[in-house]
Parts: C-alpha cells; sequence; structure tokens
C-alpha cells in the first residue's frame, strides 16, 4: 500500500471573483522511505500538494490518502493529532517559535504529544541535535542563528516526533546555495538513515538533482515523473 | 509548562506593549480599588455622619403623621409623639438601645430691641433637651457660651448670627436676654423671655445646618403652649375611662355615659407636656436595628419608626447618587481599558500569525493556542493588578490617616462635609482581582477566537 495517495484531485479557490485552479487532476503515489522532489515554477501547485498531504489543506474534488486513512474526513481535532504523530514540516522561513531557543524548539513537537519523560525526551533532542551539528548551539534563539543553522533546528524538529512524512516546502528558498546544497545533503542522509519519506518542493534545479524521484508539475497538472533511482 | 514560557517569554519581548498594558490594568486597578474604597468609605461615612449626628439608627414618630419626620426638613408641622413617656420607658429598657433623644422642629421669632425700635428675627430650631441631646450627638462645635448647661435658652448658629448682623443689622451675642415669640393652636402668640446661652457651627452638613439653631425643651412647651392636666389631678375614674379611650373606640362612647366623679377645678394642676415631635433612637449596635423596630411595633404603641436613610430625606439619596456616580465611572474606565486591551491584543495575534500556524501545523491544539493567549493575558494582567493593588493600598494608607479632600460640594452632599475618612479593608482588594481576571478573560475572547481560527495554512504561506 501507498504512503500517500492523492487521486484526481482537483482545487480550486477564489481570488476575488476569479476562480483559481491550483490543481486540475493530479494523482500520485508515494512509497514509504521515498525522497522526492515536487518541482515546478511559481503557482504550478507545489505548495498546495505538500499542503493537502500534511493535512492542512482539503481538495475540492478527489482522494487524499495518507497510509491508507482518508484525511479530507477527519475533524480538525483529528487532523492535528494526526499531523502531530504522523507528518513532520520543514519551512520555506524556517518558522521557528522566536522565544524558544534551539533545545526547546526541537522538544517543542514533543511537549505537544505530553507522552514523554522529560529524561527521553532530552534524549532524543540531543541524537537530532548533534545529527543536524548544532550541539554547540542549543541555548541559542532562532535570531542568534544563521539561516542555514535555524533551517537545520527546522529539520530536527521535524525529526524527533519519528513521523512517517516529512514536508518540506521550498526549504532551500531561503538559503544561500552552498548553504541551500548542504540542507538537501542533510535531509537526503536522513532519508537513508531514518528511513523518513521526505517530500520537498523545489524550483531550483540544482536543488532537485540530489532527489531520487522528481515530479514537475506545471499549472497545477503533472507534467512528468521521473524516477532516478539511488542519486 | 512550554506554554507558560512561551506565554512569559513573549510578554518580555514586547516590552513596550506591555508596558502599555500593564500602565493600563495599574491604572483600572488603581480607579478599582480607590473607587470601591472611597464609595464603600462614602457610605459608611454618611451613615455614620446622619446616624450619630442627626437621626440615629431610626426615628420614632407618631403613628397618624402623614409623613415621614426628618431632622433635615421643615416642611410640615409634625403632631407630637403620643404617650412618648412609655415610648422613652420602653425604649430604655431594651439591651441593644444606648440612647433614646426626643427633639422637635419648628419656626419662631426672636424679639430684640434695635436702634430703630424691635425687631423680629426669623428663628428655625431644634427643640432639645439639652443634657441628653449633647451627650448622644456631635453635630454641634461651640464657638462661644455653652450647650444651654448653664440654663434654658436658644443657641444660635455661627451663619445664623451673621446673617441676622447683615441683614437685621442686630448682634446676638452670648448671654442676652431675647423675646421667643410662638404661634399657639388657637392663634394667639405666646411670649417667652429668655437668654441667648451660646454660639455653635455644625460639624456636618453646614449647608443644612447653618439655618438651624437650638431651644431647651421647657422653653419649647411654653412658647407653644404644650400644657395638659398633671397626673392625680382627676378623678381616678375619670383618669381609667380616659386611659382605656385611647384603646377603642367603644370606650370613648363608654366614658360619655358613665359617672367618672365631679371635678374640682380648684385643684386641677397643669404641667408643661412634651411637644416632641420625633424620639431619635441611637442603638450600640446599628446591625440590631430591624429587631428593635420589629419589636416596638409590636407593643401597640400609637408610634411608628422610620430608617435613618428615610429619615435623612433626600442626603442619603443623594449620597447614594453620588456613590453609584462613581461605581459608573469606574465601570465604564474599566470598560474602555477592556477594549484597548483587546484590541491590543488582536494586534499582537495578527503579528503572531505565522507563530499560531506554525503550532498549529506541529500538532498544537485549539485549546493550546487558547491556553496560551489566556496564560498570557492572565499573566500580564494579574502581575499589573497586583501591582495596582500596592499603589492603592499605598493611597489608601495615606489618605486613611488625612481623609481623602473633596470639593466641598461634594463632600457636603457625600458625608456631610470636611475630607472622606478612607477606610481600608479587603473587599475592595478582592473585587479588584476577581475584576481583573473575569475582565481579562472576557476582552480575551473574542481575540482568542481570532487566534484559534488561525490554520496550519497561515505557517505555510508565511513568506
Amino acid at each position: 500500500m501507498s504512503l500517500v495517495q492523492m487521486v484526481d484531485v482537483k482545487k480550486h479557490y477564489m481570488l476575488g471573483d476569479t476562480r483559481v485552479d491550483a490543481l486540475r487532476g493530479i494523482s500520485l503515489e508515494v512509497q514509504k522511505g521515498e525522497f522526492l522532489a515536487i518541482a515546478g515554477p511559481s503557482g504550478s501547485g507545489k505548495s498546495t500538494i505538500l499542503n493537502m498531504i500534511g493535512c492542512i489543506d482539503n481538495p475540492t474534488e478527489g482522494r487524499v490518502l495518507i497510509d491508507g486513512t482518508e484525511v479530507e474526513h477527519l475533524t480538525d481535532t483529528e487532523l492535528t493529532r494526526y499531523r502531530r504523530s504522523k507528518i513532520g514540516f520543514i519551512f520555506q522561513s524556517f518558522n521557528l517559535i522566536p522565544v524558544l531557543n534551539v533545545f526547546e524548539n526541537i522538544e517543542f513537537p514533543l511537549l505537544l504529544r505530553r507522552t514523554l519523560s522529560k529524561k527521553e525526551r532530552e534524549r532524543i533532542v540531543m541524537r537530532f541535535v548533534e545529527e543536524v551539528g548544532l550541539s554547540d548551539r542549543l541555548r541559542n534563539k532562532p535570531n542568534e542563528l544563521s539561516g542555514g543553522q535555524r533551517q537545520r533546528v527546522a529539520i530536527a524538529r521535524a525529526l524527533v516526533t519519528s513521523p512517517l512524512i516529512i514536508l518540506a516546502d521550498e526549504p532551500t528558498a531561503n538559503l544561500d546555495s552552498a548553504t541551500g546544497h548542504r540542507i538537501v545533503e542533510l535531509m537526503k542522509t536522513i532519508n537513508e538513515t531514518e528511513r523518513t519519506t521526505l517530500i520537498f518542493s523545489t524550483h531550483d534545479l540544482h536543488i532537485m538533482e540530489h532527489a531520487r524521484r522528481v515530479v514537475h508539475l506545471h499549472d497545477g497538472t503533472v507534467e512528468s515523473d521521473d524516477h532516478r533511482g539511488p542519486g | 509548562m512550554i506554554g507558560f514560557k512561551i506565554a512569559l517569554r513573549s510578554l518580555l519581548r514586547r516590552k513596550s506593549r506591555v508596558v502599555l498594558i500593564a500602565a493600563l490594568v495599574v491604572f483600572g486597578t488603581l480607579l478599582l480599588v480607590v473607587g470601591t474604597t472611597l464609595t464603600r468609605s462614602a457610605g459608611i461615612a454618611s451613615r455614620a455622619s446622619i446616624i450619630q449626628n442627626f437621626t440615629g439608627d431610626f426615628i420614632v414618630y407618631a403613628a397618624r403623621s402623614n409623613e415621614i419626620p426628618s431632622p433635615f426638613s421643615f416642611n410640615t408641622p409634625l403632631p407630637v409623639v403620643p404617650d412618648l413617656d412609655k415610648v422613652k420607658a420602653w425604649l430604655s429598657a431594651q439591651p441593644e438601645v444606648e440612647a433614646a433623644v426626643p427633639f422637635a422642629q419648628n419656626y419662631s421669632l426672636i424679639s430684640v430691641p434695635a436702634k430703630a425700635g424691635t425687631v423680629d428675627l426669623p428663628f428655625i430650631y431644634y427643640a432639645v433637651d439639652p443634657a441628653s441631646y449633647s451627650r448622644t450627638f456631635q453635630n454641634v462645635r461651640m464657638v462661644e457660651g455653652d450647650f444651654m448647661a448653664s440654663g434654658p435658652g436658644v443657641l444660635i448658629s455661627r451663619n445664623q448670627q451673621k446673617h441676622y448682623e447683615e441683614r437685621y443689622g442686630v448682634h446676638l451675642s452670648v448671654g442676652q436676654p431675647v423675646t421667643l415669640l410662638g404661634l399657639g393652636d388657637g392663634g394667639g402668640v405666646n411670649a417667652l423671655r429668655t437668654t441667648v446661652r451660646g454660639v455653635f457651627e455644625p460639624r456636618y452638613y453646614a449647608n443644612v445646618f447653618n439655618y438651624i439653631n437650638f431651644m431647651d425643651a421647657a422653653s419649647y412647651s411654653q412658647v407653644y403652649n404644650f400644657t395638659g392636666v398633671a397626673p392625680g389631678s382627676l378623678p381616678r375614674k375619670l383618669e381609667q375611662g380616659l386611659q382605656a379611650a385611647t384603646q377603642s373606640e367603644d370606650a370613648i362612647f363608654a366614658l360619655a355615659g358613665s359617672d367618672t366623679g365631679s371635678i374640682d377645678t380648684s385643684t386641677l394642676k397643669s404641667e408643661a407636656v412634651s411637644g416632641y415631635t420625633m424620639v431619635a433612637v441611637r442603638l450600640k449596635d446599628h446591625g440590631t436595628m430591624e429587631v428593635v423596630r420589629a419589636r416596638l411595633a409590636s407593643q401597640g404603641l400609637p408610634v411608628k419608626t422610620a430608617r435613618w436613610d428615610e429619615a435623612s430625606s433626600f442626603f442619603a439619596r443623594i449620597s447614594s447618587g453620588i456613590q453609584a456616580f462613581i461605581y459608573f465611572a469606574t465601570a465604564l474606565i474599566v470598560l474602555v481599558v477592556a477594549f484597548i486591551f483587546m484590541n491590543t491584543l488582536i494586534i499582537s495575534i495578527t503579528e503572531r500569525t505565522a507563530e499560531i500556524g506554525t503550532m498549529r501545523a506541529l500538532g498544537g491544539e485549539r485549546s493550546f493556542i487558547r491556553n496560551l493567549f489566556l496564560g498570557e493575558t492572565l499573566l500580564l494582567n494579574v502581575a499589573a493588578a497586583v501591582a495596582g493593588m500596592i499603589a492603592s493600598l499605598a493611597l489608601v494608607l495615606v489618605f486613611q490617616r488625612t481623609g481623602l479632600p473633596l470639593p466641598e460640594t461634594v463632600s457636603m452632599y457625600l458625608v456631610g462635609g470636611g475630607p472622606l475618612p478612607m477606610i481600608l479593608s479587603a473587599g475592595p482588594f478582592v473585587v479588584a482581582l476577581v475584576v481583573v481576571v473575569a475582565v481579562s478573560i472576557l476582552a480575551t475572547l473574542l481575540p482568542v477566537r481570532v487566534a484559534t481560527r488561525i490554520t496550519p495554512l497561515a505557517a505555510m504561506s508565511d513568506r
């Protein structure tokens, strides 16, 4: 069974009096452990697909199944809990909580779960802090970090709950080229070591080179779906 | 715990806004505590001032009176209190009663010689038993002379003395003999030679009592011919029949047809009877007022009672009105503070849309967001309220010693004049804290609604 299954998904919304068709019948399957890039120009529907897989937006038509669950029928609270346990997010603007330091930002999703002891949380957080190479920045606030360091914190935060899928919406867009490459390399390493499914959107050709599968979108439709094998 | 941490640090991060909100809440709390203390103190002071200086805890007056008498009002001649001795005896026997002070109000003329012949001066007064009145009430400050301890006579207010000088060119001085002229029931004029025993200033409600003077009760009886037959002068049967006639109509007719014995007018003795129209009753504990009133009502005496506030004419109502206005103004300002706070919080939430969206995306439920903002609000507002209460405490302590100076007109109607003695009590502080918490929660409802409606999409669309 596919981890993500999108069947003839359409999404439109109104921008004033104008109807915008963000997705025009997308069908897509993602298997567990994939490292997938969704590529395409601005407005092609990349973010809309990620939002639907991330259970934060619903299709106008069609079905979205995550790990066999049809998510559009879940209530707001059920969706929130679903996201909390199955999905990790990496945002283009990092979206760290400004008043929390590196350690606390990474710990935050674990605290929302309220199932682990302080000691267990500390162990998990420290493991991922080391994995993203920020052991010496634990007590720093986001505004004391570089862009690359902030995105590493966001990656660690997405990983701590061991989600089924990590969604990264243009994770390198706000980074310089070299840092962007390092971030994608880090994501790839995590995909290999943690066996976490990683889906990211990008319009940067160099960045999508790292992906083993690239789905190209154009005007809300799948233009191509390239499986490249091990990258 | 993480919610508390975020709430606290978010507050510390937005210092200027926090200082503005805190200042508003401190101000609101100060207003609440001082306003509530002020109204409460005014209520107590007004009550104390009226009870201790004019009406006592309640007034006893003739049952046949159509209106409630008031020491503050001089409009209608009132009937005298019947069976005054019995009423006084009953009151004196009650353990709750501290004092029962009879008095009357009336008009008279003071006739004095002047350059252009005799001048008749208008004279409004209380007729009192000087000893019991001065022992019970403290509304008179003697400027000259004494409170008729040196003998029967009249006391004149300082204001009245000046008025006589300015209007009539007559200076009344202590020790000066004067003639009191009173209009009797039959239309004749009674004259009484007496003496000015003192000049005084009223301590409270000078706006009324500057125009009121005093006369001793014996002089009052003579001026108004309050005389009757002395007990024992009438045949025994007739006295018994007259006594019974006060109880029922049948007894009156029975008296008309019965042989009560002949009256020898040469042996009749007259005596002055009371012309008192009310008895002010002071209690040891104001809380027993209703019990004593109810007990008196059940005695079958031909009298009624009126509470101190009923007997204080419009003064108690004006005082209550001023207190209500203070409450209203305070509530209005608290409402404005709540409105400003609500708007500031909405702005803050709008600025933090991405942060809230991120928390929602990461799995924060709506309740987490609600508690976060509620916690932030309560943390700030309760801390500010505590600061406001400390400031209020300092302020109340200062004015507890000196009294709160008020504009004379306000003070006169609120507490009878002078600075308002502030009374420190826990009540206003508890009220302020409850109001701050309640208003904070209410003012947070709409902003929290805005915050919990922010979807995780807001985090994704934050470019």
